[in-house]
């Protein structure tokens, strides 16, 4: 049991794509940049280009010399955390990843990231404020324990709580029962939550998101003979006075990781700017002569893009799309198992009892950075109303705000972390030290 | 009576009633000298005693210090009685912890007695200086440098930037490059805050730059203990370490470059209004020649479009980087405290600190 008479506490929602984070009370987070760090191995450098860098706080570079006893030893390594610290090109830095399939790998990685929210975005002692954590709807038992572990341990935070993000989702939206469909950056889950409990066996879940449609328009404007350049790849020069040039640089020892980061950064934005999802399921020959849309690349170069507009979003809808994106073909493996996003949506439901899925059904909620796309929320409803039962009323609900769909995790997070009756259900430090890491499941649910 | 409003730097503090177009009526460095019996203020530079930094990095750290600087700019320089006191507004840099908000509140109503309190981040401040309730703003100063988009008079913390570098960083490049050329002479921090202030420029582009590598127009500096110096690139290398950061040794884009990066983080509709409504503030922002250069880069950014800095309206002051953020408070001060949108003796009474955070946004 935890209470303080001023509980500050904090949110944190490491998601696959961005990691936010907070004070509870609030109606947004105030710090969120990207859950990917750059690493350079420092084996692969010469030690003279290294030393030189000194860690200024626009750069955070931690030596991470840690001899974990379940990491396989990657020697020395420096991460750089933070849209500042990615943002700027460096020789041989990889962009990687901690989470792979909703499942933390590399629990270093997510230390130092938890460490730039805390000292450097949110300027905070992690000692004075109990964390409020979102956890992925389902995380294991070894997976909590370790979060469990390393909270107490290294930041030693009073009090600690870890709720599932449908549960936070649903509480943002003020229901106890619905279902939630989560469009995130690295993956799709839809999850049904009853009376705040998530239902495990009827959470489905498609590695589908933000991201990987971002790669599908990445190649498709490829494919298109369309190069998007990299923010570091050029520079501008004046070649006389008013009158500005394009030059590319080269920089050998870029990695193909980052290169590829940065193009998605780009890409991304094409995707959030232009792309809708369409009414009827995509047809070629359908959206072949539609009007085209500018967009101004940061080179300054305009393209126009047509029929991918519309094709890119139907993705989520149709997965098979993909085999007719050239440069995708390594993904076909994956798209034959997975479905779309209705019927991933009517199995979650089939898979629930039959009492409540007359309520599920009328309480679809919508959330995550790729469900704030446009029309997103009417095509759903259009295909769930085809595919489901006929007595059910079909509704799918949305925040009309496009900042609370992508933060709505995190929102609920905020009112949960400062209801009055929630402050008895902290597990606090006391507790972890009587009764273990493993106490977490009971404290949890 | 007039409101106060206080705008506490890392270097200096600003302080003054609330009449927005005149320059504030105390300019006071924040630095303190520290006596043997107590705490006390000294305004000429300083020697070989302990000095104390009651704001570090744009935040109070020292919180018995600013007691005592709060105390003399309130009640000796602004004139207020005991038992009589006003209305008081700060301003508050970028990612201000809760924590030091609160204190602050809990340190102006317990200690000072006041009867009114405000708090606004100085980034909008800036805006309002200028005329706009929505652009980007710039603000570089002694400790720190904040990059902050504003829309409506909120500011997009998502997309903001602080950095821990500014005009103290510049200050230590400075006084390695002069130890450089200069070997045999002893400097003085102070010293070189003045040699700063006084000598520093920008180069019109990298080009310029690197020529000044070859010839450059020597200047001779005689030092207050009698010692002369030479100055010759320095001058420049001050100001460059702005757009290229790698000479301070850090891994970062030059200023122009962030300031494009952390805008196309927010919703591209409202992209035009925020570059073109940019505004710089901040001592270090007003040396010589940095504005041009600002303009400069600009139009070299990997953006679409390009910043374009915003003119002060004719009314206000010259100098207006300097001390933007108070003008704009000294604007926003005249609109809360009639208006009674500030946080009262009474609501701190029955609230305690944390009504700071529900009030004062």
């Amino acid at each position: 049991m935890y209470g303080g008479d001023e509980v500050s506490a904090m949110v944190i929602d490491l998601g696959s794509h961005t990691c936010k984070a907070g004070y509870a009370g609030e109606d947004a987070p105030k710090a969120v940049f990207p859950s990917v760090v750059g690493a350079i191995d420092q084996m692969e450098v010469d030690d003279t280009e290294k030393t030189e860098n000194n860690s200024g706080s626009a750069v955070d570079s931690k030596n991470t010399v840690r001899t974990l006893d379940s990491e396989k030893a990657k020697g020395k390594r420096k991460l750089f955390v933070g849209s500042q610290a990615l943002g700027f090109r460096r020789d041989h830095m990889e962009v990687l990843s901690p989470i792979k399939d909703g499942v933390v790998v590399d629990w270093d990685m997510v230390d130092n990231i938890w460490d730039h929210a805390f000292r450097e975005c949110l300027l905070i002692d992690p000692k004075e404020h109990p964390m409020l954590l979102a956890e992925p709807s389902s995380n294991t038992q070894q997976q909590r324990e370790r979060t469990a572990e390393l909270m107490f341990e290294k930041y030693k935070v009073p009090a600690l709580f870890l709720a599932k993000n449908a549960v936070l989702t649903s509480f943002a939206s003020g229901r106890a029962t619905s279902l939630v469909v989560d469009c995130g950056g690295g993956s799709t889950t839809v999850a049904p939550v009853h009376d705040g409990y998530v239902l495990q066996k009827a959470v489905a879940s498609s590695a589908i998101g933000g991201e990987y449609l971002s790669d599908c328009l990445l190649k498709s404007l490829e494919s298109k003979g369309i190069m998007i350049k990299p923010r570091f790849s050029f520079k501008r020069k004046e070649t006389r006075p008013g009158e500005f040039q394009t030059v590319d640089m080269d920089f050998p020892n870029t990695t193909e990781s980052y290169r590829l980061y940065s193009q998605r950064v780009i890409s991304s934005d094409i995707k959030e700017c232009v792309c809708r999802a369409p009414d009827t399921p995509y047809d070629e020959s359908a959206y072949s002569n539609i009007p085209m849309t500018p967009y101004e690349l940061p080179d300054g170069q305009t393209i126009e893009i047509g029929s991918d507009r519309f094709k890119i979003p139907d993705i989520l809808f149709n997965p098979s799309l993909v085999q007719t994106i050239p440069g995708m073909d390594n993904f076909a493996e994956i798209a034959p198992s997975v479905r779309g996003l209705p019927q991933m949506v009517i199995d979650s439901i089939n898979r629930c009892d039959v009492d409540i899925r007359r309520e599920l059904f009328s309480s679809i909620l919508l959330a995550g950075g790729t469900a704030s796309m446009q029309q997103l929320k009417e095509r759903l409803e259009k295909d769930l109303l085809e595919e489901s039962p006929q007595a059910a009323r079909v509704k799918v609900l949305a925040s009309g705000n496009a900042t609370e769909r992508r933060f709505s995790v995190w929102i609920g997070g905020s009112i949960l972390a400062s209801l009055g009756s929630f402050q008895q259900m902290w597990f606090s430090k006391a507790e972890y030290e009587e009764h273990g890491a493993s106490y977490i499941q009971r404290k949890c649910p | 009576m007039e409101a106060a409003v206080v705008d506490a730097g890392s270097r200096l503090l600003k302080a003054g009633p609330a009449i927005p177009d005149q320059a504030p009526a105390m300019i006071i460095p924040t630095q303190m000298k520290r006596m043997v019996e107590d705490g006390s203020m000294g305004d000429s530079s300083l020697c070989e005693d302990i000095t104390v930094d009651p704001v570090v990095r744009g935040f109070i750290r020292d919180w018995d210090a600013m007691e005592d600087l709060l105390n003399h700019v309130l009640y000796t320089g602004l004139g207020w009685e005991i038992g009589n006191e006003g209305q008081i507004l700060f301003t508050d840099p970028l990612s201000t912890p809760k924590s030091v908000r609160e204190q602050l509140v809990q340190l102006m109503f317990e200690t000072f007695n006041i009867s009114g309190f405000y708090a606004s981040e100085q980034a909008v401040l800036s805006l309002y200086a200028v005329g706009r309730i929505s652009g980007c703003s710039v603000d570089i100063g002694h400790g720190k440098i904040d990059i902050a988009p504003v829309i409506e008079g909120a500011v997009q913390h998502i997309a903001s930037r602080r950095f821990e570098i500014g005009g103290i960083d510049l200050t230590k490049l400075l006084a390695q490059e002069l130890g450089k050329s200069n070997p045999l002479v002893n400097f003085s921090m102070s010293d070189i805050e003045k040699i700063k202030e006084q000598y520093s420029r920008c180069a019109e582009d990298e080009l310029a730059y690197s020529k000044t590598k070859n010839s450059c127009h020597i200047e001779k500096h005689t030092l207050p203990d009698g010692q002369v110096i030479t100055i010759g690139r320095e001058r420049y290398t001050v100001g460059e370490a702005l757009f290229q950061p790698s000479l301070l040794g850090l891994d970062a884009h030059g200023i122009v470059e962030q300031l494009v990066r952390s805008i196309s983080t927010v919703s591209s509709d409202n992209h035009r209004q925020l570059l073109e409504n940019t505004v710089l503030c901040g001592g270090t922002a007003s040396m010589p020649g940095f504005e041009e250069r600002f303009q400069k880069e600009a139009g070299l950014c990997s953006s679409a479009i390009r910043p374009a800095l915003v003119k002060p309206p004719e009314y206000m002051p010259e100098n207006l980087t300097m001390y933007s953020a108070w003008v704009g408070g000294a604007i926003l001060a005249k609109v809360v405290f009639p208006q009674n949108q500030h946080v009262t003796k009474a609501d701190y009474d029955e609230t305690g600190p944390s009504i700071v955070h529900r009030k004062c946004f």
